[in-house]
Order: C-alpha cells, then sequence, then structure tokens
C-alpha cells in the first residue's frame, strides 16, 4: 500500500491531464471542420485548374513549360516538409519525420544534394535533433494556412527551379483521405507532372469542347501552370493542417480515455490504502483496550 | 560464563508457547537462563528447552519455550540448567546442521566441540571495531554498479513474497561461499524447511573453487523453520550469529554469515510478545522491536580481529516497505537492495529496483569517481523514465520532446541489461550463470549510456552478462 497522501495527489494531476485533453479535444474537433471545408472548397478548384491544363493538352498543342521539363540528372533537390507548430497530435509529426527520412535517403543514393525546408516547429526540433541541417524554417503556417502566405513560397521555388538551382521539389506532408485515413506522403511537385492526356480524357469522358485561345495557346499555358502549381502547393498545406486536426482530436481522446482508466486505477488502490488504515488503526485501538483491560 | 546455582521449579501455567513456572526462592534462575523440562508419562514424551524471559514476583518466573508444548500440563518439575542456552562453536561445527539448541539434525552423530558459547553476548565496543571499507564483489551487475556490498558489512535483501529473496540470497552464496575461503553460516529462520534441505544438499555438491572440497565442509547451518514454534524462531539467528562470531574472534578469517529471513526473527517476537503480557505497538508488533533488531544487528558487525559479512533476506509484508518490521532492519544495513513487484512483473530477474536500491559505499570515496558517476547516470536516467511513464500511459511516447524520446529509448534497455542469468537458476532459464566483473559492468553501461549500443534491440540485453553478449544476442536474433 503505497503513500495514500501520494496517490491522491498522483490522482489530482491525471484529473488535471484529463481535463486539458479533453478540452483539446472538443477544440480539434471544431477545427478540424472548419478546415476540413476550406481543403474541400479548395479540392474543386484544384480539379478545376487541373482540368483546364488538361484540357490545353487535349487541344493538341506542343505543351511546353519550364516547369513541366524533366531533367536527365538530379543535382539539387529540395524538400519541404510540412509538420505542425504544436505538439500533442499523436503520431503526426513523427510518421512526416518518417516519411522525410526515407525520401532523403532516397535522395542521397541519386546523389543529389540536399536541400531542406521546413514548417512547423515540431519538425524544425525533430529533424535538427537528427542532425538534419535545414535552409529554411517557416513558423507562420497555424491551423489556417493563407494563401498569400503559401503563394510566396511557391513563386520563390519556381523562379529557383527555373534558374536551376534546383531540379526536384519534393513536398512531404501528410495527405487527407477520409477520416478516418491519412497517410504520409512524399509528393514530387517540381517539375510539374505532364498532364496524362489518354487516362484524364477518358475519365472526364462526357463532353469535350473545343476551345479557341486568344491571344494564344503558350500564353495561357504560362499563366496557368504557375496557378496550377501554386495551387497544388496551397493544397497540400491544407491537407497537413487537416490532417493534424484529425490526429489531434484521436490523440486527444485516446489520451482522455487512458487517463480516465488511470484515475480508475489509481481511484481503487486509493480506496483499498484507505480502508486498509481505517481497519489497522481499529484494530490497534482495539487491541491496545483488550491489552490493558486483560 | 560460570554456571550460577541451579534449582528445581514447577510448571505453573502454560499459555501457547509460554509457560510459568515457580522456583524456590534462593535458586530463582536469572533472566535468559535455559531451563529444562523432561518427562516420559503415559507415553508421552516431553524433552523441552524454555528460556527465562521475566520475573513475575511471587517465585515465579516467565518463559518462552523453545520446542513444542504439546503435552505439557501444570506441575511438571522444571529444571534450571545454571546457563543460557549454549550452541558448540569451531571447526567441529562445519559441515553440519544445527538446531536453535546447537543439537545437529543432519543424523550424523553428536557434535564433539571444543567449546559452548551462550547465544546472549554483548555486541563489540567501539573500540573493537573495524574501520575500513572495501567493496565486495558479487559478479551480479545490478549490485556490483548500484549496491556495491562492503567486505565485513551487511547487506538486506528487502522484498515481497515471491520476487525472489531467497534465489538471490542462493545465488550470492553460489557465488562468494564457492571462492571463499574462510567459514560461512547459513540460518534459516522462519522460511520452507524443502528449501534448506534444497541448499544442504546443493552445498554438499557444490565443490570451492578447484581444491576438490565441498562448500559445506566450509559451513554450518542452523534451522528454525517455519514448523517450529516461535521461541525457535526467535532465537536461531542469535544461534547461528554466535557460531560466527567465535569464527570471527578466533579464527580471524572472514566469515559469511547467511540470513533466511531476518522478518521471521521479528514475527516471531511479536507471536510471543502479548503472550509475555507486553501492549502490543504499531501494526500489532512488540513494543521491543527497535531494540531486539538492534541487539541482534549490533552484534553482526566486523571488529579488528575478524569480520562477518552478512547478507540478509528480508519479507516486506503485503509490499509495503514501511511496516514496522522491514523498516526497522533497514536502517541496520549498509546495502540495501529492494526487490520490487513491477520488475519481476516484467520478467526481469534478479527484480531489484535501480531506484530504491542504495548502498552506503556508493561515494566516490570508496568506489572511485567514475563507478560512482556511473551508477549516478543510470539511476538519473531510469529515474526521468519512470517520471515520464503517466505521460507515456496517457499521451504516447509520441508527444515526448526528442531528448525525452532517447531517454526512454535508453532507459528501457537499462532496464533489461540489469537482469542477469543466475548460477542457481540455469536448470530454469537454460543458460549458464554469468559473472561479470565490476570494470566489465562499468564500461558496459557506460557505453549504454553514451548511446552506443542504441541500435541493438531491448530483447538482446534481456539475461546477458557484458555488453558485448547483447550484441552476440542481437546477431543471433537476426539470424532467426
Amino acid at each position: 500500500m503505497a503513500n495514500i497522501r501520494a496517490l491522491d495527489k498522483r490522482r489530482k494531476s491525471v484529473r488535471n491531464i484529463r481535463k486539458i485533453t479533453r478540452t483539446m479535444e472538443l477544440i480539434a474537433t471544431a477545427r478540424f471542420k472548419k478546415a476540413m471545408d476550406r481543403a474541400a472548397a479548395a479540392n474543386d478548384y484544384t480539379q478545376r485548374i487541373t482540368q483546364i491544363v488538361t484540357d490545353l493538352a487535349n487541344a493538341g498543342l506542343e505543351v511546353s513549360h519550364p516547369l513541366l521539363a524533366e531533367r536527365p540528372e538530379v543535382k539539387k533537390a529540395t524538400t519541404l516538409v510540412l509538420t505542425s507548430n504544436r505538439g500533442l497530435c499523436g503520431g503526426y509529426n513523427g510518421s512526416v519525420i518518417r516519411a522525410f527520412n526515407q525520401t532523403r535517403s532516397g535522395l542521397v543514393e541519386l546523389g543529389a544534394e540536399p536541400s531542406v525546408e521546413v514548417s512547423g516547429k515540431r519538425g524544425i526540433t525533430g529533424l535538427k535533433f537528427r542532425g538534419v541541417k535545414i535552409d529554411r524554417e517557416y513558423t507562420n503556417f497555424e491551423d489556417e494556412p493563407k494563401f498569400e502566405d503559401v503563394a510566396v513560397i511557391a513563386d520563390r521555388l519556381m523562379d529557383k527551379f527555373i534558374a536551376g538551382e534546383m531540379d526536384r521539389l519534393n513536398v512531404v506532408y501528410t495527405r487527407f483521405t477520409s477520416i478516418s485515413r491519412q497517410v504520409a506522403v512524399c509528393e514530387t511537385l517540381l517539375p510539374f507532372a505532364k498532364p496524362q492526356v489518354a487516362a484524364t480524357a477518358e475519365s472526364t469522358g462526357a463532353m469535350k469542347a473545343d476551345y479557341e485561345f486568344l491571344p494564344s495557346a503558350s500564353s495561357i499555358l504560362e499563366e496557368v501552370v504557375p496557378a496550377s502549381f501554386r495551387v497544388k502547393l496551397f493544397k497540400c498545406f491544407l491537407d497537413a493542417a487537416v490532417s493534424e486536426q484529425i490526429a489531434r482530436m484521436v490523440a486527444m481522446k485516446s489520451a482522455t480515455e487512458n487517463a480516465g482508466g488511470i484515475i480508475k486505477r489509481l481511484s481503487m488502490t486509493f480506496n483499498r490504502a484507505r480502508q486498509a488504515k481505517i481497519t489497522q488503526e481499529i484494530m490497534e485501538i482495539i487491541g491496545g483496550v483488550e491489552a490493558l483491560e486483560g | 560464563m560460570a554456571a550460577t546455582k541451579t534449582g528445581v521449579g514447577r510448571i505453573t501455567q502454560v499459555i501457547g508457547s509460554t509457560f510459568d513456572a515457580e522456583f524456590p526462592q534462593d535458586s530463582l534462575p536469572p533472566i535468559y537462563n535455559a531451563v529444562k523440562v523432561t518427562s516420559d508419562e503415559k507415553g508421552i514424551k516431553i524433552n523441552l528447552t524454555g528460556e527465562i524471559q521475566q520475573h513475575l514476583g511471587g517465585n515465579r518466573v516467565r518463559c518462552v519455550a523453545l520446542g513444542s508444548t504439546d503435552g505439557l500440563r501444570r506441575g511438571l518439575d522444571c529444571v534450571d540448567t545454571g546457563k543460557p542456552i549454549s550452541v558448540p562453536v569451531g571447526k567441529a561445527t562445519l559441515g553440519r546442521v544445527f538446531n536453535v539448541l546447537g543439537e545437529p539434525v543432519d543424523q550424523r552423530g553428536p557434535v564433539e566441540a571444543e567449546d559452548y558459547w551462550p547465544i546472549h553476548r554483548a555486541a563489540p565496543n567501539i573500540d573493537e571495531l573495524s574501520t575500513n571499507t572495501e567493496v565486495f564483489e558479487t559478479g551480479i551487475k545490478v549490485i556490483d554498479l548500484l549496491t556495491p556490498f562492503v567486505r565485513g558489512g551487511k547487506a538486506g535483501l528487502f522484498g515481497g513474497a515471491g520476487l525472489g529473496k531467497t534465489v538471490i540470497l542462493q545465488e550470492l552464496i553460489a557465488r562468494v561461499a564457492s571462492s571463499h575461503g574462510g567459514s560461512s553460516v547459513f540460518a534459516g529462520v522462519g522460511e520452507r524447511t524443502r528449501e534448506g534441505t534444497d541448499l544442504w544438499l546443493e552445498m554438499q555438491e557444490a565443490e570451492i573453487g578447484n581444491t576438490g572440497r565441498h562448500v559445506i565442509e566450509q559451513t554450518c547451518m542452523l534451522f528454525g523453520q517455519m514448523n517450529e514454534p516461535p521461541g525457535s524462531r526467535l532465537r536461531v539467528a542469535l544461534a547461528a550469529l554466535t557460531m560466527a562470531e567465535y569464527f570471527r574472534d578466533t579464527t580471524g578469517v572472514d566469515t559469511l554469515l547467511f540470513v533466511d529471513n531476518i522478518f521471521r526473527f521479528s514475527q516471531a517476537g511479536s507471536e510471543v510478545s502479548a503472550l509475555l503480557g507486553r501492549m502490543p505497538s504499531a501494526v500489532g508488533y512488540q513494543p521491543t522491536l527497535a531494540t531486539e533488531m538492534g541487539a541482534l544487528q549490533e552484534r553482526i558487525t566486523s571488529t579488528k580481529k575478524g569480520a562477518i559479512t552478512s547478507v540478509q533476506a528480508v519479507y516486506v509484508p503485503a509490499d509495503d516497505p514501511t511496516d514496522p518490521a522491514p523498516a526497522t532492519a533497514f536502517s541496520q544495513l549498509d546495502a540495501f537492495i529492494y526487490l520490487e513487484r513491477s520488475i519481476s512483473e516484467k520478467g526481469i530477474y534478479p527484480a531489484i529496483d535501480p531506484l530504491a536500491s542504495n548502498s552506503r559505499i556508493l561515494d566516490p570515496q570508496y568506489v572511485g569517481e567514475r563507478h560512482y558517476a556511473i551508477a549516478r547516470r543510470v539511476q538519473k536516467t531510469l529515474q526521468r523514465y519512470r517520471e515520464l511513464q503517466d505521460i507515456i500511459a496517457i499521451l504516447g511516447v509520441d508527444e515526448l520532446s526528442e531528448g525525452d524520446k532517447m531517454i526512454v529509448h535508453r532507459a528501457r534497455r537499462i532496464e533489461r541489461f540489469l537482469s542477469q542469468p543466475f548460477l542457481v537458476a540455469e536448470k530454469f532459464i537454460g543458460r549458464p550463470g554469468e559473472i561479470t566483473t565490476i570494470s566489465d559492468t562499468i564500461r558496459s553501461f557506460e557505453e549504454i549510456c553514451d548511446g552506443k549500443w542504441d541500435h541493438l534491440p531491448e530483447q538482446a540485453f534481456m539475461y546477458v552478462g557484458a555488453i558485448e553478449q547483447a550484441e552476440e544476442q542481437a546477431k543471433k536474433m537476426v539470424k532467426k
């Protein structure tokens, strides 16, 4: 029977922790809904803009744009890692870091010179601890990443790519597929994936419109490809934000449950110890009385 | 001690394992004298020895029976032997098994001892005590690292039921007694008779080093086990101690004293205490708990003539170390080893709690700076791990900071590395016992703390000796 007071103290502290985790769970649930709406809205836009690029390709044009150019040799690769600023979200950051490690060892095998950009304090400390050199850090993305902020990064990366300072851009983030499924993935955003002519044509199926391009197809491509890249990158940020909230929700839910279990166990030990002590004292008093009488 | 004038008394009252006797006024036996009751009436043979505990007035004395009081009745003659209980001492006792009265119980004929010493003796004077402190190597990693034993000191093995106190004690006998030049004394106090028999048989087989002689030839054993009345369990530790004292004082060689289990000594005292009319004190123990323990423990000590190194098992009732009996024993010891249930539940043996256990000589002054620093580092890591355990239980490992994750990673390896295969457990776990030198132990733990072995799987650290064996085990696991 451990110290009764110590047990009580521990129980109180676990109760406080449970209070916090329960609140965090509720907050995460509310934020998750918001983030999910934003992601869904962006989803439509992304699909649409991809569609346009595809249609352009379908128009039988020679699609050529510096962002689409495949580089035969990958010398310099940049990896952008999206993690959260705050913890208490279970294995969310851990799995992103794990996915990053895989990507990195893959790039090292290719003989590429890796450069790393990280968003989120957790990822920054995590990678620093593992001795990874970080070239750029972003901590300004919270629950609702703003398009303007992402666009700044996107523009800079595009310039870098076009200038030949980097041959490939990988984004490691948590992709949101459904509420019960989010996976940490590594996606190659640059060079921009060429639209798959045949596949997309069939899948969109229904209507094939003939476009007239004014002033010219290439000038529109000039506009659309960078816009599409920006949106795609933005989508990564949004997905990461939704996944973070879900991860936090799940983690906090199980934490609340775990805390409940511990409280239950501690209460039982506490009550047992308390009872044992009372019995003990009664026995001692009775024993003493009897000894005095006898 | 000179024999006093003896007299013959008469039993006036029998209560449980105590009895009162009335003596003629001029031959009243002094306290602690032994009295004998012998009778053979109606086929009931009685041969009982008692020890005078109190003088009640009216020429009556109250005695504790050192044997069964079955068949005893009022009016029987009670003969004062004129001296306290005395046990044979010296060379003749080696290789033999005795009961509390110093009578051989191994069916090997009478013991012809050169001398008999009374079991009640004064503790050595303060100016006779030996002051040098030296580490006593056991070859058990966790003990050598965290709770080094003192040569000529006292070590206690505390633990609840079934945590392996007796196994560790027997392991120490196997390790130490088999390489030890001096004599050993084993006292079985209130434990299972079977364990005593096992030990006796094992000692007959085990050899001392390569001398071809058996361990039992250097050992004498005394038993007052569970089935015996409290008086016997109360005095058998003193009897054993007396034999050990003789070796210390006359031969001057290092003597080992093993006691299993010192808690039973306190328990026996509490059983007779109420019968002797003392008011129970905390938790129903005798009010004289500390006095009795002090009188015993103060005698187990090293003097300038010779050393007694003792290892005592202490049962901890209901896993509660604050219980008065283990708490009283605790303060007497140089090295304190606490066995923890949660560790034994993980299957890690010896189930020694690395944080609760301690030793007086875990101090740079005695063990050296390096040993001390590493022991503390190991404890610090494990302490932090224990603190984090609640957080891990609630939030999961992922929420820990990177530094804490590393601590948990290493702590889990250290925890497992504290296990060790025992010589006496060879037939149970199917691998030979490991004796690890202190320098190997220190180096191994230092390397784990430095992170040199972070890549090995946790399971590789289970039941190995030095760290190189963990590496081998990891390789074997990979092959499988």
